[in-house]
């Protein structure tokens, strides 16, 4: 019983972050058609932007705000002067080039900050333990388990109620018919780039005091968001929340039942999703 | 008489979920014949052209060719049960020669196309059907040049070799002189009279060209929401009088 | 009219061949090290490219397969067996078994999906390597000691030498480039190509794609694996990373480098990775950074590839 209790808050608390980061990878892709390697280095960036900020303001929640935003400067830089080159081109050029954009931020934040380890302290009133049903848990980590839905109810009210949600949404169904109808389709492409690095950057954020900071944190999420967007259905948002997570919960609960073969669970998950449906679990056949 | 229906349908039909978009369609096209099916957009044409051609399976009926039924086989089987089609949006090998287009079709059915050596061209077998079949369209003397630098006619020929080059014995055109102008019209039209005159293939097209219709059907089919309305020789179709209210009238004296 | 045969230019690639020989004579052993190591991965380049170039598939799994041959020869070794040919055949065979089934189950996807799926499978085989401890040594990988000799004329040839590695690697890597080469100018290869170009009208002139893509992906799964053997002699090692994505991407790297639309590009391309890697690394410990900046023009302006590219410009005229 506490194994079940404490696997799923563990669970919900990773399968958040990797909603955060995965919503965004999976917008990018459903407006642009591009799967951007670079997104989990965004999300590292986020992390170690916000570390920064906190120790220039001496404040978590200002490190949270400006972190994230200095992120959104360098990923608007990387579509105006990169991405919108490789628009019409073959997918293998657009994953080659954002793997070069991996490449260079992940070794130019070991440049800056060292490849070391960093920690970063949550605020007070997160830090520490509480009791839920009997069990200890850290509270930062049960502030994920909520600001997750909470941020995700934010992004869907912005998709379905304000006029740029409904106007990126019609993009991605399909951008001839919004540039038809006289949207400025570039400039939509920014804004979701922008509004994709954000939440890479965010989540990477809210990441920093549950994990230590190195260059390569980026690597290894950006491999399981891609399979939480797959497994989701590239592009659907729904999709990326439930695959994130479903992610998150096996993983979880692989280290109880699966034994050495945990690590092997995302890719299981991945082929099986592949096998059964190719499209993803959100996203309707062609 | 099934004997020469080289293409029989019997009360086809396909739905998606519960909307059907053909309907008990039943038709025998004799040996040699050229046929043309006709309708308005949304008719159901391309989804019928699609159900027999293998491109998906019909949720109802039959298709028999040769006498052998081939519903719902994928397409690759029923080309090898010598039905090939073209499409409205020219399907052919952009980036390779015109001489290479056609050998692809030609390495399939002589069952080379797992062979992991030996030089195409030095293929007798090969290279001589290709050129004889580039020689019927027309296209001998561009045989080397990169299908991408074509003219759009030159490369609507092109797919017409890749579809003859197997002598398939029902040839299905779905609306061959689509985008073409009046002069690569004229010469589409004299290049299937001559192939269906000189080889005897069967052809079976769609087209909105009333002219081309009826200057190359010997046999008309009407589909009209998804239902075969009529169907006669040229001369029936124009007599018509529901043919004429759902869909002809305006267009051929206009 | 048709040409009645398609000529070969023959002398570039006999020239680069007696170049490749000569080579070790005229370099130091660190470089003719290097050399070896561009070949191997030239190798699993362009076995690469059969997919991408030819086939028109993005395969970010080929480290699998690379390790599935580096992994055979290891655990051989380890258990005794001392002859080359048999640890080249177990190898081969082993990665070609491996790409049977994962292509089996990936070549129904398309474009990003496949490489997705590849890349899913790839790490699969990473994770398994990483874990099973008994049988892969875990993440430590498996060291060799003794490496295979050979009987030439009659003496004992070893090659526990770089310059001895060097031949060795060279003339199976020529095999496997002639092999390669005449598959890709076989009716299978024009197939292949007309794969890349229309799949749909392959269908619909009686090609069966499901399986014509299996077989390629075996075969390039095959090359990969001979590659992965004579990377584990070369490199006294079979390691998990071998199979990790950040390794299959590799090929990926060069022959995007080198240009995908030309047999020997990725060959190329790897020669321009590794060089580039030991000039780098000359002056900073940030290769990747270099890495990354370098690739970021090669793949906005040189769109066939720098090989590719510069032979188009300079040689012969484009399509279009």
């Amino acid at each position: 019983m506490e194994i079940l209790l404490l696997n799923t808050l563990n669970g919900l608390s990773w399968g958040m972050l990797l909603f955060l980061i995965s919503v965004g990878l999976t917008t990018v892709f459903g407006v642009m058609g591009v799967l951007n390697f670079a997104h989990g280095s965004l999300f590292m960036l986020g992390a170690y932007l916000c570390m920064q900020a906190m120790q220039y303001f001496d404040s978590f929640w200002f490190g949270l705000l400006v972190g994230p935003l200095c992120a959104v400067v360098i990923g608007v830089l990387v579509e105006k002067f990169l991405l919108k080159r490789v628009y019409d081109r073959d997918v293998s050029y657009q994953l080659l080039l954002t793997f070069a954009v991996l490449l260079i931020l992940d070794d130019a934040v070991r440049m800056i900050w060292g490849s070391g380890y960093h920690v970063v302290e949550p605020p007070a009133i997160l830090n520490g333990i509480m009791t839920i049903a009997g069990q200890d848990y850290p509270v930062y980590r049960f502030f994920l388990i909520i600001i997750g839905p909470l941020i995700g109810g934010l992004l869907w009210s912005f998709f379905h109620f304000t006029k740029w949600g409904k106007i990126i949404r019609a993009a991605s169904f399909d951008n001839i018919m919004a540039e038809g109808v006289g949207i400025n389709v570039p400039l939509i492409y920014t804004a979701v780039f922008a509004l994709g690095t954000w939440l890479a950057a965010l989540g990477g954020a809210l990441a920093a005091p549950q994990q230590s900071l190195i260059p390569s944190m980026g690597e290894k999420i950006i491999i399981e968001s891609f399979i939480v967007v797959v497994v989701g259905g590239m592009g659907s948002f729904p999709g990326a929340f439930v695959g994130a997570l479903l992610l998150g919960l096996l993983e979880s609960f692989g280290t109880v039942f699966a034994g050495r073969l945990q690590m092997a669970i995302p890719y299981i998950l991945l082929a099986v999703i592949l096998l059964i449906k190719p499209n993803g679990l959100f996203r309707k056949g062609v | 008489m099934s004997s020469q229906n080289v293409l029989r349908i019997e009360n086809l039909g396909h739905s998606y979920g519960k909307f059907k978009v053909i309907e008990d369609i039943s038709l025998a096209i004799h040996q040699g014949e050229t046929s043309a099916l006709i309708g308005p957009n949304g008719a159901g044409k391309t989804t019928f052209y699609n159900a027999i051609s293998g491109k998906f399976a019909p949720t109802r009926g039959k298709v028999l060719l040769n006498g052998e039924d081939i519903t719902g086989l994928p397409a690759h089987r029923v080309v090898d049960k010598g039905m090939c089609r073209s499409f409205q949006i020219t399907n052919i090998f952009s980036e390779l020669s015109v001489a290479e287009n056609v050998f692809s079709p030609l390495i399939i059915q002589q069952k080379k196309h797992f062979k992991l050596s030996g030089n195409i061209y030095r293929d007798k077998a090969i290279t001589e059907k290709t050129m004889h079949t580039l020689e019927q369209v027309g296209l001998a003397d561009r045989a080397d040049q990169v299908v991408a630098n074509l003219a759009y006619g030159d490369k609507r020929l092109v797919e017409m070799a890749i579809v003859l080059a197997r002598d398939p014995s029902v040839v299905l055109l779905d609306e061959p002189t689509a985008g073409m102008n009046p002069e690569e019209t004229e010469n589409m039209i004299a290049l299937i009279k001559r192939l269906a005159k000189n080889s005897g293939t069967t052809f079976f097209i769609t087209e909105h060209d009333m002219k081309v219709v009826f200057s190359l059907a010997e046999r008309i089919y009407v589909l009209h929401q998804g239902h075969l309305l009529a169907q006669g020789t040229p001369e029936q179709i124009r007599a018509n009088a529901q043919v004429q209210e759902a869909y002809l009238g305006r267009k051929v004296h206009a | 009219m048709m040409s009645s045969t398609r000529r070969h230019n023959l002398l570039g690639p006999a020239v680069l061949c007696l170049v490749l020989l000569m080579a070790p004579l005229f370099i130091p052993t660190y470089w003719t090290m290097i050399l070896s190591e561009i070949l191997i991965m030239g190798l699993m380049a362009i076995s690469f490219n059969l997919l991408l170039g030819y086939t028109g598939l993005l395969s970010f799994g080929q480290g699998a397969f690379f390790g599935m041959g580096a992994y055979s020869a290891a655990l051989m070794l380890q258990a005794g067996y001392q002859n080359l040919l048999l640890i080249l055949l177990v190898g081969i065979l082993a990665a070609l078994l491996a790409a049977l089934i994962v292509g089996f189950f990936s070549v129904r996807l398309d474009e990003i999906f496949f490489a997705m799926i590849t890349l899913g499978f790839g790490m699969l085989f990473f994770s398994i390597a990483h874990n099973w401890l008994d049988v892969t040594g875990g993440s430590d990988g498996l060291p060799v000691f003794t490496l295979p000799s050979v009987k030439f004329f009659g003496s004992e040839l070893t090659f526990y030498t770089p310059i001895n590695m060097y031949y060795l690697v060279f003339t199976l890597v020529l095999v496997g480039i002639i092999l390669l080469w005449l598959i890709v100018h076989s009716p299978f290869g024009l197939i292949l190509t007309s794969l890349r170009e229309n799949k749909q009208r392959v269908a619909f002139i009686g090609g069966n794609v499901k399986i014509l893509r299996v077989v390629a992906f075996a075969l390039s799964g095959a090359f990969t694996g001979l590659s992965g053997v004579l990377f584990c002699l070369f490199n006294n090692m079979a390691t998990p990373e071998f199979m990790h994505w950040s390794f299959s991407a590799k090929p990926v790297i060069m022959s995007i480098i080198g240009g995908t639309g030309v047999f020997l590009g990725p060959l190329f391309g790897a020669a321009i990775f590794f060089v580039l890697e030991q000039v780098i690394i000359q002056f900073t410990e940030n290769w990747m950074l270099f890495l990354g900046i370098v690739l970021v023009p090669i793949v906005l302006f040189f769109p066939q590839g720098v090989f590719g590219t510069l032979r188009n410009r300079f040689f012969k005229q484009g399509v279009k």
